[in-house]
């Protein structure tokens, strides 16, 4: 994974994703209720619009973590960052989840990435930083809202946390600085391999959700050019 | 060593040899085989007596002496020691002895062996001198370690209450590292026995870590007793000690988060039992420094400032990696411009410069802490942002009844410590804060009071305030008022001396007495003073209208520093002995006023209204004085005014006003008027209405008792130009070698100027040839005449060729420049006597050569027929 600003390559990943599903957009001629297709295509839209921001919010971060968590090959293990939810899946079980699984992993985990965030945005020793963190803060608590707001629209009642489960950010003198450093990186991995993974899930959402008889008409037309 | 003297315990032997001396070679022989007999016997003897007898002290109050035992004495031979120290003493034992340490000087001392009576008794003669002084072992109390610091601690006992005197003990420690011993620290360490036992500690800080090593540790001793004069050696080494570190399982690297010295040296060490494979500061790789087991360190020297985040150094293996981070700073330098001051004499503001930047931030961050010395108390200072170079500050509030402060600002953060110092008397460093809710109050048209809150407790001190005052168009006045201070309350001033009805800004700043600092400005606050009556009556003038039946009564309207308030009307009156006419209520914009008169002779008075009363009257005499020796005269201004000048006339009683108008206007023409003191003869007359190229009238009217009289009359230029068009002009006459032209007066207001001249070119030339060829007056054969008669309206130009086109043209000047050209084209008539005696001359010429060859021809036939009568 390569988080530096300014990459090229996830920039044309995006375009790519985006053109690729262009002919699932849903028809703009719909009458009557929209359904949750709006929501989900906002969701959908402010996931990509956060992959941006990390983007830039990664490289000056690592920058402030400075060499080797700057550099472009560095690939830590994974130490202290156990508690922090884990984007991968294999991919058939990612297959086999259903939609309030798949929306309940994915505000499960922002809610327990912004914890941590926020923690970071604590620690941050520059105003700068902080500021950027900040910022960042407040676009995935918009995201939560969304996905809240899709949940809503698909009648699936939103995740209760448990009780004493509440992530803490818990930094001390049992946590050294390069092991804190080792979580904030892998704190910025998961972010993006989230928001990468959460990107997929809006968009088979969104095209599940469109009714099937505009989707096979959008579908020709776009064959036709 | 030792002076040792044998005594045979059996009978000398001697006689034996006398007899063997006589004989000669054999006796020889015997004698020889007799003294080595002797000598073995000798020797046997040594070797039968006790000898080498060595004593040593450890203490030096017990010698511990021991000897050589006899050869062939059994393994538990007993001895009996005697010797003197003021008594005989006698000790038996098996092999050393004891002894108490004896008095300086030599001291017999007798061994002799019992139970053997083989052995002999031997002497020794014992000096302290031949003792030697080895300490015992020092034993190791404790030896712990500061992980944290990587300091190892050493705490031992002395056992000076052993030692009779005071005296100087030097310790040697020795510190080993790994398990091949290598030698990292060799130190000695003074101290003194002082008859006690003492506890003695040594720290010493590794450049390693502790944990990344196993660490062992020794001591010996010398003690240098002055008053013993034996041989005084070191002691032996102590068992070592040593001191590591007990590895978990993990893998972990040494120093975690340490804080040092930009520029110093650091070993960092990785504990593993894992293959490292690199070690890497930052981006940069550094060769691994082995130690026990798979245990690796790195050197890195001359550290560099640390990034915010602090020096990475990362240690991987295989399949993981490791590290820690380091933060390379400065300590705090000295807070520099310390500066403490009040706003409020409530609570003091104490500002600094933090100086150099201490790179470590966050928690490292430099914390300050003020404290005052006479109170004891204290405030303190934690920026957890990146620190820079601005101003820092600390509150601190103020106790009743001191003035006198001793502020000490102490720096810290984890590589030290700096301060600075501050004595100050507070009631002397007072910057009072902004000025605020200012207002104004009316006392008169001419005075206010202004008000403003000021919060502070100032009771005890004097205030010192600047009010600034700004008018418009008018330089700003700054005037100080100086009052008693008060507890948080609000400050009057009046101000007076001012205009009615003008804006006025005023703005206010305050200090203390003694002076430190102004507060900052106070908000503008403008404020209208109030009306007040028109000081003066306005400027007045009048004029007869052209029928000489009506005066025009003009004014102009009064200076805002005269009306004193708006202006809101006119009243007009003409008086004469007999009557009185009057215009009331003329309203404010209307400057003139016509009034029908029946005679010349009245008092006009002029008044302007306010709303608060009337100016005083400005009169003027209607009556205009006639003046019968008037000239007309010509004045050229300066571009921006026209001066103009008139001789003294002591008649003139009143004033002199000059009125001018525009020439080209029509009677009764004013533009304006001027006042000048009688006791005046020039002014400049200036007007923004003035142009360039455009004629005034002026008239210079001296004011009498009775009226006034026009002195002078001018016209004018403030500046002239070139004329705007060329005169007009026409040939009125052509003959064969002459021309007549006739032009007309340029209109005044194209001609710009006073006409000065005509120029007039002429030449020979074509219409199409000509008329793009510009006229200049160096060619040769363009002739010009210059007419300087301005009242000369025609020029004959002669001498010109007759039956030619010729090229005129006429142009004008003023002072201002020339004007533009006005041409014409003329031919002149044929000249008719050349043209006869062209005809008649060849006419003639032709009659007279036919006369003549008619002669001719008529004699040749006369002379031909008489030759041929003559012949025939």
């Amino acid at each position: 994974m390569d988080l530096r600003a300014g990459d090229s390559w996830g920039m044309l990943a995006c375009l790519c994703t985006v053109l690729w599903h262009l002919p699932a957009v849903p028809a703009l001629n719909r009458t009557g209720d929209p359904g949750p297709g709006p929501s989900i295509q906002k969701t959908y839209d402010l996931t990509r619009y956060l992959e941006h921001q990390l983007r830039s919010l990664a490289g000056t971060y690592l920058n402030y973590l400075g060499p080797p968590f700057n550099e472009p090959d560095f690939n830590p293990p994974r130490l202290g960052a156990e508690t922090l939810p884990r984007a991968t899946v294999d991919l058939e079980v990612w297959r086999s989840l259903n939609d309030r699984l798949r929306l309940t992993q994915n505000y499960e985990a922002y809610s327990h990435l912004l914890c941590y965030l926020r923690g970071l945005n604590r620690q941050a020793a520059t105003a700068e930083l902080r500021r950027s963190l900040a910022h960042f803060c407040t676009s995935l608590q918009g995201l939560l809202g969304s996905i809240a707001g899709v949940m809503a629209a698909l009648g699936y009642p939103l995740p209760q946390p448990l009780p004493g489960t509440e992530p803490t950010w818990t930094p001390g003198p049992a946590h050294s600085d390069f092991l804190q450093k080792m979580d904030d990186f892998w704190l910025l991995k998961e972010l993006q391999t989230w928001l990468w993974r959460s990107a997929k899930d809006f968009n088979r959402l969104k095209k599940k959700m469109q009714p099937p008889a505009a989707a096979v008409t959008l579908h020709l037309e776009a064959h036709g050019f | 060593m030792m002076d040792i003297s044998l005594c045979l315990k059996r009978p000398s032997r001697m006689g034996d040899s006398k007899r063997m001396r006589m004989t000669s070679n054999f006796q020889w022989l015997l004698l020889t085989v007799l003294l080595l007999y002797l000598m073995n016997q000798v020797n046997s003897q040594k070797r039968r007596t006790p000898r080498d007898l060595k004593c040593i002290t450890n203490n030096l109050q017990v010698w511990d002496c021991s000897w050589r035992a006899p050869s062939g004495a059994g393994h538990g031979a007993a001895y009996e020691v005697c010797f003197e120290n003021g008594s005989h003493s006698c000790y038996r034992l098996e092999k050393n002895v004891k002894i108490p340490a004896l008095l300086p000087g030599d001291h017999e001392i007798t061994i002799n062996p019992l139970h053997d009576f083989g052995s002999f008794i031997s002497k020794f003669t014992l000096n302290e001198k031949n003792v030697s002084f080895i300490p015992d072992v020092p034993e190791i109390l404790d030896l712990s370690a500061d992980f944290s610091t990587s300091t190892l601690h050493l705490k031992w006992n002395d056992k000076g209450s052993v030692f009779p005197h005071h005296s100087d003990v030097i310790w040697e420690i020795k510190v080993l590292r790994k398990k091949n011993m290598e030698i990292v620290k060799l130190v000695t360490h003074n101290t003194t026995l002082n008859g006690r036992d003492t506890i003695h500690h040594w720290s010493w800080t590794s450049d390693m870590p502790l944990e990344c090593a196993t660490h062992y540790v020794g001591i010996r001793c010398y003690i240098d007793d002055p008053q013993f004069s034996g041989r005084k050696e070191w002691s032996d080494w102590s068992p070592l000690k040593n001191i590591s570190w007990s590895p978990d399982s993990q893998t972990k690297v040494f120093p975690q988060d340490r804080v040092l010295l930009v520029g110093s040296d650091i070993t960092v060490c990785c504990v593993t039992q894992e293959e490292v494979l690199s070690a890497q500061i930052g981006s940069t790789y550094c060769p691994l420094i082995h130690l026990d087991g798979k245990n690796v360190a790195i050197k890195i020297r001359n550290i560099s400032a640390s990034e915010s985040s602090g020096t990475n150094v990362v240690f991987s293996v295989e399949d993981n990696m490791f590290g820690t981070v380091i933060f390379a700073g400065y300590p705090p330098d000295i807070p520099q411009k310390l500066n403490c001051e009040t706003y409020d004499l409530k609570e003091i503001i104490c500002t600094w410069n933090p100086g150099r930047p201490t790179f470590l931030v966050g928690p490292r961050n430099t914390s300050y802490t003020l404290f005052e010395s006479f109170s004891g108390k204290y405030v303190r200072f934690k920026r957890v942002e990146l620190p820079t170079n601005e101003s820092y500050q600390l509150f601190f509030q103020m106790l009743p009844n001191q003035e006198i402060y001793n502020f000490t600002l102490n720096a810290r953060n984890p590589l030290g410590q700096s301060e600075s110092t501050l004595l100050v008397n507070i009631t002397e460093k007072v910057h009072p804060h902004i000025p605020t809710s200012i207002k104004v109050k009316d006392i008169s048209s001419t005075a206010v009071t202004l008000s403003w809150h000021l919060p502070g407790s100032f009771a005890k001190i004097k205030l010192l305030c600047q009010i600034e005052i700004n008018k418009t168009n008018s330089v700003h006045e700054l005037r100080n008022v100086t009052m008693k201070g008060i507890e948080n309350s609000s400050y009057l001033a009046a101000v007076d001396k001012l205009n009615p009805y003008t804006i006025y800004t005023f703005r206010i700043r305050c200090c203390t007495d003694p002076f430190w600092k102004w507060s900052k400005w106070s908000n503008e606050k403008q404020y209208l003073t109030t009306e007040a009556i028109p000081s003066k009556g306005p400027d007045t003038w009048r004029e007869w209208s052209s029928d000489g039946k009506n005066l025009i009564i003009y004014w102009k309207p009064l200076p805002i520093n005269e009306a004193n308030g708006k202006i809101l009307s006119y009243n007009v009156s003409c008086s004469s002995d007999e009557e009185t006419q009057s215009l009331s209520e003329i309203p404010d914009p209307q400057h003139k006023a016509e009034i029908q008169l029946d005679k010349s002779d009245y008092i006009i008075s002029v008044v302007a209204k306010n709303s608060v009363g009337s100016s005083p009257p400005s009169k003027i005499a209607s009556m205009e004085i006639p003046n019968d020796d008037l000239k007309i005269e010509q004045a050229v201004g300066m571009g921006n005014g026209i001066l103009l000048t008139w001789n003294y006339d002591p008649n003139v009683t009143c004033d002199y006003v000059i009125k001018w108008c525009n020439s080209s206007r029509s009677e009764p023409c004013l533009m304006d008027w001027k006042k000048v003191p009688s006791n005046s003869t020039e002014t400049v007359i200036e007007s923004d209405q003035f142009r360039p190229g455009v004629r005034y009238n002026f008239f210079v009217y001296g004011c009498r008792n009775q009226g006034y009289q026009l002195l002078r009359s001018i016209i004018g230029y403030v500046e002239e130009l070139a004329p705007v068009v060329a005169p007009n002009f026409t040939v009125e006459d052509t003959s064969a070698d002459s021309i007549l032209v006739k032009w007309e007066e340029i209109p005044v207001e194209e001609l710009r100027g006073f006409l000065r001249g005509y120029l007039f070119y002429f030449e020979k030339g074509e219409r199409d040839t000509s008329k793009m060829r510009v006229l200049e007056s160096g060619r040769s054969d363009i002739k010009v005449k210059n007419i300087t008669d301005i009242s000369q309206k025609t020029l004959r130009i002669a001498d010109l060729q007759g039956k030619t086109s010729y090229h005129l043209v006429l142009r004008a000047y003023t002072d201002g420049g020339m004007g533009p050209e006005k041409s014409m084209f003329v031919v002149t008539k044929e000249n008719s006597v050349a043209l006869i005696i062209a005809i008649l001359i060849p006419v003639a010429v032709a009659v007279i050569v036919g006369v003549v060859t008619s002669i001719l021809c008529y004699r040749k036939r006369e002379w031909e027929t008489a030759l041929l009568k003559h012949w025939k």
